[in-house]
Parts: structure tokens; sequence; C-alpha cells
């Protein structure tokens, strides 16, 4: 290791010293009074498309395998705010870059892209370089360029078209080098001293747009955003519920939700799921793909278009099935569209979203269905309550001896051992109501010969199967409050602490008293100033220019405690 | 708690029944030793490698062991979990009795073992390291003159792709998963055959250069009023934005012969399965272009995962995954083991002796690929009924250009695996002295095992 790295690894274990320390509110100094970086979030694969599609159109084709993502305290989202890239990941976008690059100005789309013509093809033309390099640098910066960074794009472009002759070939390095730039993989979210109050800080009006668009269109701001950011109308409170309202009622609304639902409900777990064939031989990727894909029209049908209630995801028979799962669900398919609407019938013991395909395989074995990998993720999705990790040493001398013929019977054993009993009573009832649904979410009733019993009481409450199960969720508060938490996490990119509790009680109550609409929560959250307080995770009192050197080191799952300006 | 040892006793030798030698010494004469040349004269380069595999092997408390040789030094006996390494056996040190400490922090079941392995601290959190894995240390020495400074490689066909190589203790590699993707990524676009008699520098490799140096020439503005935490991450990124650079320069030069080399056919795709024989084959086909990706001399340092701890390899047809069958499946009392595990740690280790067998078959100067490579191959625990990290299985194999005493079985209760990570370390010459920290901190490499 070398010397600096030695220095920064000691640093990181004396901040995380520091970051145990109760949160204070920083007082910036005024005369140190500059912005600092308070997050360096690196966008995800599906933003990536997105920002790409809406800056330079959805023909852009995107081949190439991205950085794998890394879940922390449940989201996708948090972990983002806490990954760096490696150089194969580097590798990857750079060659991404180039040819996203040469497609952009490809002689095709150059008429389109390019607002400009340059004075000779076949020289360089730093004027109508910079036109292009300002213009598409903002949408994929967030924000405009500086004159630095746009000179050192002039210079690579100018080499270039001299080099090559072509004026066209020159400005495609220079936009391969906006595209692999770590202000673009990175949304970089930057506080400014808040100029109505000199003590205190307040994210900066492009940090503001970003996060706004992220969270409900999962792509980076649009024209229209850009310019409310510009004129610092975004700061107004009118100006950021007219853009918000604006962006909810647009049809893009469904790739936020998608984006959000596909982070909360792991259903990046599809890409890379396998099933033993000689166990579930109707498994294979179209099945995957498509019941990724139901759930997400199920919730999307519900939840944007209809503007229904979220707790009836869990009891709603209203679906839409294709012909690979139409197998898996043993019903006919007689559709010529790709996907029918289908209302799930009451002897098919299936109610809302937890009886689809895509929760009843996903949390499963290969082989074999598993009711504790399901309770704990029911807990932890729909109520966020994490299971711990099971003890090293614990003992299994019950569990080993077991022969009993169906899986609750051999949880049972498990439950009588002390090492286990705590966490498998908590998940194994939840789970075990699932049971009539094996590995791959097909109906069943027996196991090994004998009838599965999928009675369970969970809080004091009796469940009878599926259905059951699926009402205890709908009438079950902590399943709202905890979405209300999920939205603020993904859209801020951090875990809730102790001083967000009083506003996320607020905000699960006005969820609450609209009816449990989930875009109106989205429009709750993010016009709310709690949204964007400026957060550093230790809190410790900073004159500006030191705030951001005084964040937490990376820990999964720390309970360091972090800081608000308010 | 830390184990103190002074100078005196570190240089009579023995302890706990394994020598121990001082890392700078030994390290400057690994620096001036000499390796197998090509009949030429050129120094063939000394390749290292991780390789990991999950669920350790078997070693019961009740003394049912299946991989730990009673006799030890060189000529071991081959155990039953062993068997698959018979053909590499003398090229390979069998290293028993390490155990991962944690000085007051929790085993964290599946983590705490290879983490401390690789990183020489016992980690405070799953899915995150302390420090960064010894293998970048070794890719810092050793991997700057190839195009790529190290590969990584999943054979697992997990949930998510697997490896434990990182820099920061947060972001870990991305690795090949298929053998069509690390054709590719070996063998592809930007591919330059070292035999080819009509070799021209590519002229839009200076223009993919200044692409780079327009993004490294922002890094100061960007650095600024940033915090420790993203100081590090950007620091990864100019790291990863330098190795691309040093990728493109080297595609500049003139590539030196290298006789081993045969540039493979594409491989044709597989369907994705975790199966233990299709994960077995998935090891098998990575490896034969890995081990011509190293004759190429494309890359010096790898990491290669098998399967991860907590993955779900199972046996078609079986309900119950591999995991699974480790803590479930009783032990038998008459053998003192569990038998179905066992059987599936020797199926496990038919894939590493694969592995072995691939780098083997490659001729290199004198010898062979394997007997000019390191590759230390370990396991998240020992008996992973209990999530052990007592006794964590741990393997050297190859020559490392002659640095390497192979065949041996070194076995030393109770000492700490970061011993072992040192001496791979020093045996392929990274400029380390020390590894670990706490009651894992050492400087005592494994004498026995360095020529």
């Amino acid at each position: 290791m070398t010397k600096k790295a030695r220095w920064m690894w000691g640093l990181v274990g004396a901040l995380a010293l520091a970051a145990t320390s109760p949160a204070q509110t920083p007082k910036p100094a005024a005369s140190q009074a500059v912005p600092v970086k308070v997050a360096l979030r690196r966008i995800t694969e599906t933003q990536y498309r997105h920002a790409i599609a809406d800056a330079f159109g959805s023909e852009i084709k995107i081949n190439a395998r991205f950085e794998p993502e890394q879940r922390v305290d449940r989201l996708l989202a948090i972990g983002s705010a806490q990954l760096s890239l490696t150089s194969s990941g580097f590798e990857q976008y750079f060659a991404l870059a180039s040819s996203v690059s040469d497609q952009v100005l490809s002689e095709k789309q150059r008429a389109v892209t390019v607002p400009c013509k340059p004075a000779n093809p076949t020289h360089a033309d730093d004027a109508c370089a910079r036109r292009f390099l300002t213009r598409y640098g903002e949408r994929l910066f967030r924000r405009p360029l500086t004159e630095s960074e746009i000179s050192a794009r002039l210079r690579t472009a100018s080499a270039g078209a001299k080099q090559s002759k072509d004026f066209y070939a020159g400005l495609k390095l220079a936009l391969t080098s906006l595209l692999a730039a770590p202000e673009f993989l990175f949304r970089v979210e930057t506080a400014e001293p808040d100029p109505t109050n000199r003590e205190q800080y307040r994210l900066d009006a492009y940090t503001k747009a970003a996060r706004i668009s992220f969270l409900l269109w999962d792509s980076a701001p649009d024209e229209e955003l850009l310019t409310a950011a510009r004129t610092g109308a975004i700061h107004t409170q009118n100006e950021l519920e007219r853009q918000l309202s604006r962006m909810i009622s647009s049809p893009r609304l469904e790739d936020g939700v998608r984006a959000f639902f596909t982070d909360v409900l792991q259903l990046d777990g599809f890409e890379n799921l396998t099933k033993d064939p000689t166990i579930y031989p109707k498994f294979n990727q179209a099945v995957a793909d498509s019941a990724k894909e139901q759930t997400l029209k199920t919730i999307i049908d519900l939840l944007v278009r209809q503007k229904g209630d979220y707790r009836d995801l869990f009891t709603s028979n209203d679906t839409f099935i294709n012909r690979p799962l139409a197998s898996v669900y043993q019903v006919p398919f007689a559709s010529s569209s790709e996907w029918a609407p289908y209302t799930f019938p009451q002897s098919s013991e299936r109610s809302g979203i937890l009886t689809e395909v895509a929760f009843l395989s996903l949390f499963a074995h290969p082989g074999s269905s598993s009711p504790t990998r399901r309770g704990i993720k029911m807990n932890e999705i729909f109520m966020c309550q994490v299971t711990p990790d099971p003890p090293a040493d614990v003992d299994f001398s019950k569990v080993q001896g077991s022969d009993k013929p169906t899986v609750r019977a051999r949880l049972l054993d498990h439950m009588t051992s002390p090492g286990c009993a705590g966490c498998h009573r908590r998940n194994d009832p939840l789970g075990l109501t699932l049971e009539h649904f094996d590995g791959l979410g097909q109906l069943r009733t027996m196991e090994n010969g004998t009838m599965i019993d999928v009675s369970g009481e969970i809080d004091g409450v009796k469940i009878q199967g599926a259905q059951g199960l699926g009402q205890f969720l709908h009438d079950n508060p902590r399943v709202p409050r905890c979405l209300v938490r999920n939205v603020h996490s993904y859209g801020v990119g951090r875990k809730a602490d102790r001083q967000d509790e009083e506003y996320l009680v607020g905000e699960a109550k006005a969820f609450a008293s609209g009816g449990y609409r989930f875009p109106d929560l989205m429009m709750q959250i993010a016009s709310s100033p709690h949204f964007f307080k400026v957060v550093t995770s230790s809190g410790a009192e900073h004159p500006p220019s030191t705030v951001a050197a005084a964040t937490a080191p990376p820990k999964r799952s720390s309970n360091a405690s972090t800081g608000v300006v308010p | 708690m830390r184990l103190l040892f002074d100078r005196r006793s570190i240089l009579r030798g023995m302890l706990r029944g394994t020598a121990v030698a001082v890392g700078i010494p030994i390290l400057d004469r690994f620096l001036n030793g000499s390796g197998t040349v090509y009949a030429d004269g050129t120094k063939l380069p000394v390749r290292f490698g991780t390789y990991f595999w999950g669920l350790g092997l078997t070693d019961t408390p009740s003394g049912g062991t299946r991989w730990v040789p009673s006799k030890t030094g060189f000529g071991y006996e081959i155990m039953p979990e062993l068997e698959a390494l018979r053909p590499v056996k003398d090229k390979v040190s069998v290293f028993s009795g390490f155990r991962a400490i944690g000085d007051g922090r929790p085993n964290l079941v599946h983590w705490s073992g290879h983490a401390s392995i690789l990183s020489g601290v016992a980690p405070a959190v799953t899915g995150r390291f302390d420090a960064p894995s010894f293998d970048t240390t070794i890719a810092d020495a050793i991997g700057t003159s190839t195009r790529f400074k190290v590969i990584d490689i999943d054979a697992s066909a997990s949930r998510l792709p697997v490896s434990y190589s990182t820099r920061t203790g947060v972001t870990f590699a991305m690795p090949e998963t298929t053998p069509l993707a690390l054709y590719t990524r070996l063998f592809g676009v930007g591919f330059q055959d070292p035999n080819s008699d009509d070799w021209k520098p590519d002229p839009s490799i200076i223009l993919r250069q200044s692409v780079l140096s327009a993004i490294r020439d922002q890094r100061q503005a960007l650095m600024a009023n940033v915090g420790k935490t993203d100081q590090i991450k950007l620091d990864q990124y100019f790291t990863s934005v330098r190795e691309m650079e040093n990728q493109l320069a080297i595609q500049l030069e003139k590539p030196e012969k290298r006789e081993a080399c045969v540039v493979p056919t594409p491989p044709k795709d597989t369907p994705r399965s975790a199966a233990v024989d299709s994960v077995r084959a998935n090891t098998k086909a990575l490896a034969k272009l890995l081990a011509l990706g190293l004759a190429c001399n494309q890359t010096r340092v790898f990491n290669f995962v098998h399967t991860a701890g907590i993955s779900e390899t199972y046996v078609p047809g079986e309900s119950k995954i591999y995991h699974q069958i480790t803590h479930d499946e009783p032990t038998d009392t008459k053998l003192g083991y569990q038998p179905e595990t066992s059987r599936l740690a020797g199926l496990v280790m038919q894939a590493f002796g694969d592995f072995l067998v691939e780098l083997d078959a490659v001729n290199e100067g004198n010898g062979t690929l394997l007997d000019n490579c390191l590759v230390m191959a370990f396991s998240d625990t020992g008996y992973a009924k209990i999530h052990s990290i007592e006794n964590i299985p741990m393997f050297l194999a190859g020559k490392a250009g002659g640095r390497h005493k192979a065949g041996q079985h070194i076995h030393a209760t109770g000492e700490s695996v970061s011993r072992v990570s040192l001496t791979a370390q020093q045996l392929v010459g990274a400029p380390v002295g020390q590894f670990g920290t706490g009651s894992m901190g050492t400087a005592r490499s494994i004498a026995e095992v360095m020529a």
C-alpha cells in the first residue's frame, strides 16, 4: 500500500469514530463561504439509458455491461451514493461513451444533433464545437459547463479534427470525454451558503433539479427544469410545485415509478436468477423477464394510471399476463397482444403482488420454496424490518435430524432452537402462508404426500393462506409507513436517521389522509424542504470549506448519526 | 491483542512449527532472483492470482478430517477432498491450522474469513472490507506492464457477479462471468497478437488518449471541497482512468514475442446454471482462456471466484442447495463427518484441480505456465456447518518462477491467515514487509516455502 493510501485508510478509521458523535448543525463562516460537494452518487444503468435517450434520442443503442450496483440498507439508491468505479467498469463506460458518440455524430444524425455547421468540415471549428459542447454538456453534467471544462474538450476536438482532417471526428472525441467524465457518471450534489441566511447551507439549484428529476423520471433534468435551475426559480416553493406537478402528470412518471419499485422490490435479482431445470422445467429467461414485467405492470396500472390505494397492491386480483407466464399460472392465453389484462380467480388462491411469480420465485431456492427467505423479504421490503445475519455458531443439532415431510414441520424444529428462534418466529409464519406456491410460484397443495397447512398467526392475528396474508399486509400500518421511508431514502440517497423521524411520521399521516395515493406521496416528499436538507454524515460544526471533509467513512450498515443542516 | 515477537526470536526461526522470515531482506533476494527463461534468454514474468471457493473443506470438531494431511513438509499424503490436486501435487503447498482473528469483532458469516485473508483485518460489517485486498498491492507491483493490470473472473453463476478484489473496501471489481465475455475482453477489440509480424501502431489510440487527458485535466477542480469519503471514490475513479491510459500506452508499443501464446477461437456462450457440474465446466472453460491470456501477456494478475460461500450451487434434482446441506446434514457419528457435504466439497475441489491443470497445460520456457504462476486459493470458512473461521483451507499453487518451494504441507494451529497472504505477496515480489492489522498484523512470512 502506498503511503498515501495508508494515510487515507487511517483517516477513514478516525472519521469512523468522529461520525458516532451526535449530529450538530454546522455554522458556515461567511468569510469562507464556498460551495461544497456533499454527495457523489453513481448513476444507475436505467438512469444512464434515460439520460442518453433524453439528450440524444431513443434511437441511440446502448449495448454494454454496467458495473454491478450494491444494495445498502435495503436500497441500491443508498448503495449508489457509496460506490466508485473500478478499472474494468471504467473500461466499459469508456467504450460505451465512444459508441454513443459515434451514433450521435453519425452522418445521418449530425444534422439533427449538431446545432451549427462547421466552416470547413475537414478543419477544426472552435465556435461550432463550443455550441455543441455547451448545449449537450449542460444536459449531461446537469449543470452548465465551466469555461475550463469546455476548453479542455475544445482542445480535444481541435486536435482530433486536425489529425483526422474531420471536424466531426474531433467532436466525437470531445463528446466521448463528456460521457466518460465523472461529472456525468456521478451525480455530484453541491451545497452553497443560503443567501437568505448565511449561517446555513442549501442545495444549489441544479442539485435540487437533479434530485427531483431522478426521483420522478429516473433521468436527468429536462430543458424546462434546467431553466428553473438556471434562473434560480426552483428555490421558490411556487415554481418547485409547478415543476413537480408538470412532471408528475407526465407519462414519464412511469419511468420513475418503475425504477423506484425495481429497487425497493429488489427486482434486479432477476438479471441472474437460476432455477434447477430438473425441478422447474418451465423456468427460463423469458419467464424471469416476464415475471418482473408483470409485477411492474401491476404496480404502474394501480398506482399511476388508476391512482389507486397503495395498500390494494396486496389484495387486488387484477394483473397482466403474457404467454410464458400463462404456462406457469396454468391458464389459457388467447390474446393476440403480447400482454393481456387478467384477473386471478378466487380458486387460484392468489391475491396481490406477493402471489405473483416475481416475488415467489425470486425469494426461493433453485430447487425449492423458502418460507424463511420469503418471510425475511416481506419484513424487509414492505415493513422496513431487517433480519440480522444468523449467528455464526448456531446449533443445528435439532434441525439436522429432522425428517419431517413438510417445510413447516422442519421449520418448527428450527424454532425450538434458541439460537434460531428469534428471527425464525418473526419471518417463518409470514412465509409459510405462501407455501401453496412452490419455488417457481406454481400452485400446489401437497408436499411429499402431505397436505400443506398455510395457516399462521402473526402479531396475534390469525391468517389463512396467501389471501389472508395479503389482507394482513393491506391492513398493517407499518406497510405504508415503510413506503414513505423508502421514497425519502431513495430520493436523498441515504438511510433515514433519528432527525428524520418526526418528518417521516408527518409524511406518513399525510399519505394516509390522502388515501394512500402514490403520486401524491412523491409530490408531498419532493416538495418538502426536508427533502432538500443539506446533510453531512458527521454533523460536526465546520465552516463551509470544511463541512464536506467531515463526511463519514464507508460503512455498509453503520449506525453513525448524521448531521442535518436545516 | 497483539502478538509480540522480537527480532531475535524471529530470526531464530521455528515458531509453532513454522519457520518465519523477515520481509525486507527476503524481498531483496526475490527481486534479484532468477526465474525460468525462454530459450533466447528472455526472463519469463511471474504471475499471481487468487482462487476462491465457498464453504470450506471438511475438518470436524469430532476429528473427521477429510483434507488436512497428517504428514507435514514435502510428500504430504493426498486426502479424500484433495484428490483432484493429485496431478499437480508437487506444485501445490497446503496450509492448515491458520485462522482469522477478529479482535473482538463478530464472525460475520461467509464474510469474515476471506475478508481477513485478503485485507488482513476482520471486517466490521458484511459486504465491506476495512482495508484494500492485497491482490491490488501485487497488481500495482507486477501488473503495470501488461494491457490489463488485473483480470477478475467469476464462474459461480450467482445472482450478482462476485468479486472480492477492492481498493476502497466498498467498491469491488466487476468480474467476467462467461467464457465469451472473458474471450472478448482478452482477445477482442484491442488485442494485439504478440507473435504477429506485421504489427503497426493504431493511430486512433493517440486520439483516445486525448479523450482521457481532457477528463484528467478536470481532476483538481472536481476534488476541491469534496468530503473524504467522496475523495476516496474519486481517487479510485481517476486510478481507473490512469489504468486505461496505461492500457492505451501499452497498445502503442510493439508487444514482445510470446512463444507460448496461442490465440483461441471465440467460445460459444453457454446457458447460465448454478449446478455443480455447470459451474465446474464454466471454471474449466474460463481457466483455459485465462491461461492463454496469461501466456499472451495480456495480464499478470487475476482474481478467480469459483463459488461464493452463500452461492446457490446445487446438485440437479436435489431441493437443497450445497450451502443448506452444509448446515442441515447430520454428522455421521461413525464417520465423524457429513458424508454428502464432503462429497460436494470433493466436487468443488475438482474444479480447482481442473483450473490448475489448465495452467499446467501451457508449456512456457523450460516448464509450464503454472511453474511461473503463484495461485493463492482459499475459502471463506473452515468447517462450514458452524461457520468456523478456524483452520480455513489455504493453498499456494505454482512455483512462482522457482521462488516457491512447492509441494509441502504447512500446519500451524492458531496462526493468523495473514501470514499466508504476506508470504504470497513476497513470493511474487511485491514490496511488502508487513501485512494486516491488530492480531492479524504480521511481518512473519512462512520461510519453509520460500526458495
